[in-house]
């Protein structure tokens, strides 16, 4: 044994293993001894309140504990405790704490929701979730949008108009954007042309001789661009066509470029191949007020029309 | 008084146990340097580079296997084969099968770490092996087990030691565990894919009991075996108290195997089954506690060896993050917490106050005061050692401090309702808000990797001036028997 262990009054088994391994014989710490006989109590309390043992086929449900809430076809239920019963409260709940505000805004127009601060407010927190959870997956964070895949909606421009109105019917039933492939249609300097042509109504500095060879094309048969885009090239909400004038560019990144040949090659890779996107139908995955909700959210995220 | 014979080699197998000790610290590196690596991918996904073998689902196995596995099970091989033989004065029952079991344990590590970086996994946690690597650990297993039974009935001394108590525990229950929860119907002789024998909720519910009792025999019933023999060892005091070793130890294994379901909370598990798991965990919170209580109080009366010696030093505070995480665990397991908890990184800040705090702790402060007993030597640095102290300690508090805001950060925000009765957060603002704890648990594994790569050199040094000691004598007895003739 140990020659600087000092002398206890506790004596050790008697037992010696490898040399110097020796054991004590205290007894059980009273605090010890008392914490374990605090939690045996703690779980005896806890089975009695709760569904704990099973019996036969069946098992303790535990007294006290019942819990009463009303069922999706709004019959009041009372049962026993249990999880699934108690997120069907929790989750009953909740929806009473919005009810109140869903009421006030059920029938609410969206610029009487607009001047009340209160609704504001409701709205926002709402659609902002709604939003995040269900939009910003291709539209992004804040509604920027990715180029050449997913529109801004953080801006002014709306290929589908930006009134409530049309913002409202687009999420509730989508949309189709489609342009024709010109790939066939146009030859490469026809291309070439007509792509400087969109260039310059977005503003770029386009010699004369180009310019004049584009708008045939582009208000002529051989490109017939005018259909959709309007010889303005201001576009045409009710079939989606985009604004060519505005500066704002959705597909072809030609902010992201730098000189002239590059920007008319970015145009020119979407003439050339077309376009075709889709907007899913929102009707039948969000509630009629969540559609509303979401409608405010996205129109002020970009100052609708 | 130290005790160690220093000619033990030839009464016991020690080379068997050097063996375990040295892949246990390679395993520990490769291992916790995966860790660190899979933390980083979360906090910067970029690492994940687009190769499939290393992106984030298919290291993290490789990370838990090497640690528990590799680390823990080389590091426990090596301490039970240690203490058993010292303990019951006796060499180890079948030398033959001891190297059997070091290389099927080897092989089934680093075979299972290359079968998940190609894909090859059973998706049962911690149990991911698949099925012939199963086999292998199942035959491994039942060799230890006949080794340990053997070579404690031909002990020389009358009463077996606490410390094998436990180890025989771990040892029965890690067989019983792995054979059930790996019941597998294989597709097809040569395919590595199975079905489990069990279906929906039975299934959850065996690879939780499994899951949970990997935590309560491997992680710490085996480690309680290596801390009752090297605390007392180093500290040159009896063990505190038989009659609470007794007591905890009885309570603990059987209590252990009913908690399991606390890990299926608010699932389909039925609400009787939660409500036990959760109840024997409350109650399990003393019964763990008395391992602590024994080790901390055999220190009583000698504390002022914390200022001298280092390896103390390792063992004390894994005693105090066992205590810790053994009162974090029951408190998790309550439904109403763990409806919080669940699903976040607490349950991971959780595991790893148990994993980096108590099991690689303990068994850092054990392999120091072994690796010097095993070579015959002293440690090379003692100053590498105190190192090694401070970055572990660091390491595991950023860790632990990181997870716990991140976990109950991301649990409050998950159930964060407005004063209107909608939802608070977005689901991206929750992984947006985890990046900087995400970040911080990074460095703080980075720490704790940087102490085992210390620890590993200081091993290796000591292990080469062991041979050149040993050379030198070697050449004193030469040239005194060449003057002698």
């Amino acid at each position: 044994m140990s020659k600087e262990a000092p002398k206890q009054a506790v004596q050790t088994t008697g037992h010696a293993w490898d040399g110097d391994l020796q054991e004590f014989n205290n007894p059980l710490p009273r605090w010890w001894l008392w914490g374990f006989y605090a939690t045996v109590v703690f779980a005896l309390v806890y089975w009695l309140l709760f569904p704990a043992w099973p019996v036969g086929k069946t098992y303790t449900k535990g007294i006290l504990n019942e819990i009463t809430y009303t069922d999706a076809k709004g019959q009041e239920i009372s049962t026993h405790w249990n999880t699934r019963s108690l997120l069907a409260k929790e989750m009953q709940e909740s929806r009473a704490q919005q009810q109140q505000y869903v009421a006030q805004l059920q029938d609410a127009g969206y610029r009487e929701i607009r001047a009340d601060q209160k609704k504001n407010e409701f709205a926002y927190s709402m659609a902002k979730v709604l939003f995040a959870d269900n939009c910003a997956a291709c539209h992004q964070g804040g509604g920027a949008g990715v180029i050449g895949h997913y529109p801004n909606l953080a801006d002014d421009a709306w290929l589908w108009g930006g009134t409530y109105g049309q913002i409202e019917t687009t999420i509730r039933e989508g949309h189709m954007g489609f342009m024709p492939a010109f790939e066939d249609g146009l030859t490469e300097q026809e291309l070439d042309d007509v792509a400087l042509y969109v260039l310059a109504k977005s503003g770029e500095k386009v010699a004369g001789e180009q310019m004049q060879r584009g708008a045939e094309i582009f208000n002529g048969e051989t490109g017939g661009c005018h259909y959709c885009h309007t010889k303005e090239a201001n576009g045409m909400t009710s079939m989606g066509s985009a604004n060519l004038t505005d500066h704002i560019w959705t597909i072809a990144d030609v902010p992201g470029k730098s000189d002239l040949a590059s920007k008319k090659d970015a145009v020119k890779q979407v003439i050339r191949n077309g376009v075709s996107r889709k907007m899913p139908a929102w009707k039948d995955r969000l509630s009629d007020i969540e559609i509303r909700m979401l409608t405010f959210y996205v129109h002020q995220l970009g100052g609708g029309k | 008084m130290a005790v160690s014979t220093g000619l033990g080699g030839e009464q016991y197998d020690y080379d068997i146990v050097r063996k375990f000790t040295i892949m246990a610290l390679v395993w520990g590196v490769l291992g916790m340097f995966a860790g660190v690596y899979i933390a980083s991918e979360l906090a910067w996904p970029m690492l994940n580079f687009d190769i499939p073998e290393i992106t984030f689902g298919r290291l993290r196995p490789v990370h838990t296997t090497l640690v528990i596995f590799g680390f823990g099970g080389s590091a426990l091989f090596a301490t039970s084969y240690y203490v058993v033989q010292r303990t019951c004065q006796t060499r180890l029952w079948n030398s033959g099968l001891a190297r059997f079991t070091f290389w099927g344990w080897q092989i089934a590590v680093g075979s299972a770490a290359l079968s998940y970086m190609l894909g090859y996994t059973q998706a049962r946690e911690y149990a991911e092996m698949v099925w012939p690597i199963d086999i292998l650990i199942a035959v491994t297993w039942v060799a230890y087990l006949l080794i340990y039974v053997q070579t404690l009935r031909q002990r020389s001394q009358p009463h077996i030691y606490v410390a094998n108590w436990f180890f025989l525990a771990f040892i029965l229950a890690t067989a019983l565990l792995h054979i059930f929860n790996n019941m597998a119907v294989p597709v097809s002789m040569f395919s590595l894919e199975s079905y489990s024998l069990h279906s929906g909720v039975q299934d959850a519910m065996t690879q939780w009991w499994y899951g949970h009792n990997a935590v309560g025999f491997f992680l710490t019933a085996a480690f309680l075996g290596m801390m009752y023999y090297f605390v007392p060892k180093q500290v040159g005091r009896p063990v505190y108290s038989y009659r609470l070793s007794i007591i905890h130890f009885w309570a603990l294994i059987f209590l252990y195997m009913w908690v399991g379901a606390h890990h299926l909370h608010w699932t389909a598990l039925p609400d009787w089954t939660s409500t036990l798991a959760a109840t024997f965990s409350i109650l399990l919170l003393l019964p763990s506690w008395g391992g602590m209580i024994n080790g901390i109080m055999t220190l009583s009366g000698a504390w002022d060896k914390l200022r001298t010696d280092p390896v103390i030093r390792f063992l004390i505070v894994s005693l105090s993050f066992y205590g810790m995480s053994t009162f974090e665990g029951p408190l998790m397991s309550l439904k109403s917490v763990n409806a919080l908890s669940h699903y976040t990184d607490w349950t991971i800040g959780h595991v790893h106050s148990g994993a980096l705090g108590w099991v690689a702790m303990i068994s850092f402060g054990s392999i120091y005061h072994l690796v010097p007993r095993l070579w015959n030597t002293k440690m090379y640095s003692l100053k590498a050692i105190y190192l090694h102290f401070w970055l572990a300690t660091i390491g595991i508090v950023l860790y632990i401090s990181a997870m716990w805001v991140a976990g109950i950060g991301q649990g409050m925000m998950l159930r964060g309702f407005d004063q209107f009765g909608n939802l608070a957060y977005t689901f991206i603002e929750t992984v947006s808000f985890l990046h900087k704890p995400y970040f911080v648990r990074a460095v703080g594994g980075a720490l704790f990797v940087m102490g085992i790569m210390i620890m590993a050199w200081n091993v290796f040094m000591t292990v080469r001036q062991s041979k050149r000691e040993e050379a030198e004598l070697e050449a004193k007895i030469a040239a005194k028997m060449a003057q002698a003739s």
